[in-house]
């Protein structure tokens, strides 16, 4: 079973197509890191998801069910662009509502467990509008875990926190996503924070899905490079890219040899050119790079 | 309780549901200070408004330019800021007996269901209680009867400072023709039509979501058009059958209203 099935999605607003015949499929227990440009249509493919947008065409199933199904939406927990808190309430107090709302049991058991998941417990007779904006994305995150969801579907949730924010948010997502009971859309720009916890990955362009892979998938994509510096950079590009078929220099001042397997080669070819090798390594490209060649691949670049 | 690939799907009755969601909304409701304060100036007004126009009863002002001289004429009994014995004035009428009476209040309820309806968007609160539960009309069903209690409360505080302006102003409570049982009557009737506007007020709300401007602009447009039926609909001489017609027309009304809010929540996108 999926956690989550759409087929032909599409969403217009006026004359402009926002999703256009999306397919998606997430599987049960995965974190999916659901990437794409600004306006790509991942907020709005969230939104319908979440039962906010209503579609204009298409297909969506979250378990097996229609999305719109009662006993679907109690299992979805939900952060999009701000945690929806009344300013003026304290955490707790807001928190108190969304666990009355999900019916709840215990729901002040239930509070204080999400409080201290997201280590805010120490705040949590804070009035919301006195919270940092950091502490906000912290307490959307307690909002969307409060009555143990199925399905978390988060949007852009780590803007705004500092490194321990994101360790606290990567932990999160990793110990509740552990026994395969819960599923994570994750739609983020932040690519190397996404990096470290995606087991699956969509990619979306003009609103459709150009890629979908595994984080298995992606590794076995990412190409492998040699990484060097030498006194003479432009002499060793120039050497160097007439041996081989793409050679870049990077943003941290490095050549970038693409096609070569391994870096003893490139030393002694540029040894017997009477350049001297000051540093060398061999990386392999990450998410972003691999998602701006996608991006670029498409653009006919 | 259902158990699919170990996800576990709660199955909540329409009677649980809408139980949590009413809890939540009256909570919400008595904790703004808004309620309070509109509360607070439907018991100020009437005392307001009585003591004044007594004091300003029989003067007469004269424009210096054109020499038309204006009577100030103010309540002769306490009962005229509740209501109009019907026949005696007609809802069109501009007097300030006419104007200045507990009738105010539909536009004041107007806009506490504005503000209390689009807070939910505006805070996207909306968005949290719309993505764990898909029934729209429980929504519609709760603001309907908890802006309604806030509704019932501010004519209940104009009643009370109407009849504490009385005394205050030294006005009389003869009753004449009247029975307390008319007033009663009167005020049941009242409160039931409360329910006609409150639908509407909620309606507004829904279509103009987080634009408060447009929910309240709505809200009083729309009900300047029933706003002539009530003295004609809530006479101080209520009868039973006055009292059973706003139960009815209140109910029916809310219910077609609410199938109507309940279509725009589902047709249409919420954020």
């Amino acid at each position: 079973m999926n956690a989550i099935e759409i087929r032909g999605l599409t969403k217009n607003f006026g004359s402009k197509q926002a999703v256009n015949g999306l397919e998606m499929t997430v599987p049960m227990g995965a974190i999916y890191g659901f990437i794409g440009e600004n306006g790509s249509g991942k907020s709005t493919t969230e939104k319908i998801i979440c039962g906010l947008l209503v579609p204009s065409g298409g297909r969506v199933k979250l378990f097996d069910r229609n999305y719109t199904d009662t006993d679907v939406r109690a299992k979805v927990g939900v952060l999009i662009e701000a945690p929806g808190c009344f300013s003026n309430y304290s955490v707790y107090n807001n928190l108190m509502l969304q666990a009355a709302n999900l019916n709840i049991e215990n729901p002040e058991k239930e509070v204080v467990k999400v409080l201290k998941m997201v280590r805010m417990e120490g705040a949590a007779s804070n009035k919301y509008k006195n919270c940092s904006l950091g502490m906000k994305q912290r307490i959307g995150i307690a909002m969307a875990l409060l009555g143990n969801p199925s399905l978390l579907v988060l949007d852009e949730p780590i803007n705004g926190l500092d490194a321990d924010g994101m360790r606290i948010m990567r932990e999160v997502l990793m110990e509740i996503t552990k026994t395969g009971k819960c599923t994570v859309v994750i739609a983020s720009h932040i690519l190397g924070e996404l990096e470290k916890i995606a087991t699956h990955y969509g990619i979306i362009r003009g609103g459709r899905m150009i890629k979908e892979m595994t984080a298995e998938e992606l590794n076995a994509s990412c190409r492998t490079y040699v990484a060097l510096q030498t006194r003479d950079m432009n002499r060793s590009k120039m050497l160097l890219g007439s041996k081989y078929s793409r050679v870049e220099e990077d943003e941290a001042g490095y050549l970038r040899v693409y096609d070569a397997t391994t870096p003893e080669g490139i030393v002694t070819y540029l040894y017997e050119n009477g350049i001297l090798v000051g540093e060398i390594k061999t990386d392999k490209i990450g998410l972003e790079e691999y998602y701006i060649d996608l991006m670029h691949e498409k653009e006919g670049r | 309780m259902e158990k699919t690939n170990g996800v576990i799907f709660e199955r909540n009755s329409f009677g649980k549901r809408i139980k949590t969601m009413l809890k939540v909304d009256f909570r919400r409701m008595f904790t703004m200070r808004l309620v309070y304060i509109m509360a607070g100036i439907c018991f100020v007004m009437p005392v307001l408004i009585l003591v004044m126009t007594t004091m300003m009863d029989g003067g007469v002002s004269v424009n210096p330019q054109t020499g038309v001289e204006t009577a100030m004429e103010g309540f002769d009994n306490v009962w005229q800021a509740i209501g109009s014995i019907s026949g005696e004035n007609s809802g069109m009428s501009m007097s300030l007996t006419s104007m200045c009476n507990i009738n105010m209040l539909y536009f004041i309820a107007a806009v506490l269901i504005c503000i209390f309806v689009a807070d939910d968007f505006r805070s996207g609160y909306a968005k949290n209680l719309f993505t764990v539960r898909s029934k729209r009309s429980d929504y519609v069903i709760s603001k309907t009867l908890v802006g309604f209690t806030g509704g019932v409360l501010m004519l209940i505080a104009y009643f009370i400072g109407t009849m504490l302006g009385g005394m205050i102003a030294g006005l009389p409570f003869d009753l004449g023709t009247l029975t307390i049982g008319n007033i009663l009557m009167c005020m049941a009737a009242k409160i039931f039509l409360m329910l006609v506007f409150v639908a509407l007020f909620v309606m507004m709300s829904i279509i103009g979501k987080q634009k408060l401007w447009l929910s309240v602009l709505g809200s009083l447009v729309s009900s300047m058009l029933l706003y002539t039926m009530i003295p004609m609909l809530t006479p101080l001489n209520s009868t039973i059958t006055n009292v059973m017609m706003c139960l009815i027309g209140g109910v029916v009304f809310s219910v077609g209203m609410g199938a109507i809010s309940n279509t725009i929540l589902k047709k249409t996108n919420l954020v």
